[in-house]
């Protein structure tokens, strides 16, 4: 049996933890530091939202950028031709144009293709999405949406004001804790569990009565509208919103977080996004050096300890916690 | 008829660039059943090797060491692959489809590190040699020599792999692999030898097509995501590791390209990726259909 409360407790910690060390940043580093760790906190929920696809659904999307990019473009458009709209709803906006996509490439694609002819089909639509705005005179072409203004929030009993690029800072981690805490909710509530069970085994969960196409699009839309959240906030946070930010190398990126700490874990894709973010720093001098550790980093993991750097870790506490008398389990880190 | 033949002759000349590329990316496909990200980053070293070589020579080569070259560039591309045989696709067997997708992307990384750190970010230029640098005019078409060369270099490169594949032994020990690697082995044979000469001919096909299309980009670490995602279309579109399925497929895809671009000179690009997507949706397995291997 598993002690649930026990399990959410502990998670409840993890969380409050990483929080304050969010929290002190301000305090303790210059203004770059703190701008990396807007990023990084905004590429955990990033790498989460895609860990929802794979180790949820099982579905490997090659093609995130384009929710991504899809949320960052609404929410610019949002904040340049109607200034007076509130800023939350421009980030529902944000989500919501993040989740039609999903919901019309999967509507297409989810009945048609699955494995790797699934991820390549992401990766040709989010391609076409990109191809799409460099071209569009409305979405900025080349140069993208520049000079998008940091909002204030007007509550009725007080307003809060964002312009500062701390205090938007403070706005993203609070937004991504939120955005994070729903997601935990959701991967532990009865549908997050049907969800998993799919994955696992596809054909029994079918015979249970499970609409399979229905709740692989479900994770699809929800998927791509927390992807969408991310870049609709980072928008305001950067003021810029250009066609990089829907380029395919943007959707490897969730991958890399998730697979370098651990897919299996719900942890794992902050751990690998943190991680990427020390890698991308501590290189930024030498060029090409933070692609060749992260792409060895990342070639080690798959073919050492498929479970990331968290199951790594956990796999070893539990080694640990077994009598020395006991046989090992069977995969182990042993291997070549 | 002017528009109607150079649009064709676009057309052909995408597609068998795209299918230089496309090659050894279908080869490994379908043997291997990995689908190689690092293609794209092996086809750029290839280019950057033949870029060093041609530094070494000074520019102004006659043909023949052009082609010269560009071999070279492929031996050198092809000892990767043994490398990378060795190291990380031999391990890749009993690994999740979507893993070793990712771990191919990682090799794509690295390589794209390696040339940032080798040659740097700068972009460089490279001018054809000059015995393919002149124009043939047919009528009121110009038709560039150097592209007249690049379609003849993909259909030579189509009928030597349909012939190494068919008639020479290996060619044939690969098919048997590709059939059923089970069996193959009860057989006695030495599968992972065979794995390991694929990996290596795909590999230098690679390296090859990036000496001989170089002058036909400028050379920058971006270079290996260019074409990638145009090799991949063709090779999915092919149907799995069908080199008939890739050639069609890229001459289909070439066309549609072309003339979409003529027609709506505006979105360039877009052509490809729209009549991709539809296709795939209409026939997940390629234009050739599932049966089809090597």
């Amino acid at each position: 049996m598993i002690d649930y409360r026990a399990r959410f407790r502990s998670n409840l910690a993890i969380a409050a933890c990483g929080l304050a060390a969010f929290a002190v940043v301000p305090f303790v580093a210059n203004s770059g530091l703190m701008f990396l760790a807007g990023l990084v906190a905004i590429n955990i929920v990033f790498g989460m939202s895609w860990n929802l696809l794979f180790s949820g659904a099982g579905l490997l999307s090659f093609g995130h950028a384009m929710f991504f990019g899809g949320g960052a473009y609404a929410m610019a458009l949002v904040s340049l031709h109607w200034p007076g709209l509130p800023f939350l709803l421009g980030l529902a906006i944000g989500a919501g144009a993040g989740a039609l996509i999903a919901l019309v490439f999967g509507v297409i694609a989810l009945r048609r293709a699955s494995g790797v002819y699934f991820a390549v089909l992401t990766l040709v639509f989010s391609e076409l999405i990109h191809l799409v705005i460099t071209k569009t005179t409305f979405l900025g072409r080349n140069d993208g949406l520049v000079g998008i203004p940091r909002p204030t929030i007007e509550t009725g009993l007080f307003t809060l004001d964002l312009t500062s690029a701390t205090a938007y800072y403070y706005f993203i981690v609070v937004a991504m804790a939120c955005a994070a805490f729903a997601l935990w909710c959701f991967q532990n509530s009865p549908a997050g569990r049907l969800i998993q069970a799919i994955r696992q085994d596809n054909l029994r969960t079918a015979f249970l009565g499970t609409s399979i196409f229905g709740w692989q699009l479900t994770a699809f839309v929800l998927s791509g509208a927390l992807a969408a959240f991310c870049g609709a906030v980072m928008v305001p946070f950067t003021q810029i919103a250009s066609p990089e930010i829907a380029y395919w190398t943007v959707s490897t990126q969730p991958i890399l977080f998730t697979l370098l700490g651990g897919a299996g874990n719900f942890w794992g894709p902050a751990v690998g996004a943190i991680l990427f973010g020390a890698i991308d720093y501590g290189t930024r001098a030498m060029h090409g050096l933070s692609e060749i550790t992260v792409g060895t980093l990342l070639l080690l993991v798959v073919l050492l300890i498929p479970g990331g750097l968290l199951g790594f870790l956990q796999h070893r506490r539990q080694k640990k916690r077994r009598k020395p008398t006991e046989p090992a389990p069977k995969r182990t880190e042993a291997q070549p | 008829m002017y528009d109607i033949g150079m649009t064709v002759f676009n057309g052909l000349a995408w597609a068998m660039a795209t299918f230089l590329v496309a090659a050894g990316l279908t080869l490994i496909f379908g043997i291997l059943h990995i689908l190689n990200f690092a293609h794209g980053g092996f086809f750029m070293i290839g280019a950057y090797v033949s870029y060093s070589i041609m530094l070494g020579f000074g520019g102004g080569l006659p043909l023949w060491l052009y082609l010269v070259r560009a071999m070279a560039a492929g031996v050198v591309v092809g000892l990767l692959g043994w490398v990378v045989d060795k190291l990380v696709f031999r391990r890749l067997r009993d690994v999740e489809d979507a893993y070793s997708l990712i771990a191919t992307y990682a090799l794509l990384l690295i390589c794209g590190g390696a040339v940032t750190l080798i040659w740097g970010l700068n972009y460089m230029g490279v001018m054809p040699p000059p015995a393919l640098n002149s124009v043939i005019f047919l009528g009121d078409m110009f038709m560039p020599t150097y592209t007249i060369f690049i379609i003849f270099c993909g259909v030579a490169a189509f009928v030597g792999l349909e012939l190494f594949i068919s008639k020479t032994r290996t060619g044939r020990l690969i098919r048997v692999v590709a059939a059923d690697p089970w069996m193959a082995q009860l057989l006695g044979l030495n599968v992972k030898r065979i794995y390991l000469v694929t990996v290596i001919v795909s590999f230098a096909m690679a390296g090859a097509a990036g000496g001989l299309l170089m002058p036909n980009q400028s050379l920058s670490p971006e270079l290996g995501g260019i074409f990638l995602l145009q090799a991949f279309g063709v090779v999915i579109l092919g149907g799995m590791g069908s080199i008939r399925g890739a050639f069609v497929a890229a001459i289909v895809l070439g066309l549609i390209e072309s003339f979409g671009t003529y027609f709506f000179p505006q979105y360039p690009g877009i052509f490809f990726l729209l009549a991709l997507g539809v296709i795939l949706l209409l026939r997940p397995e390629g234009i050739m259909g599932k049966e089809q291997t090597a």
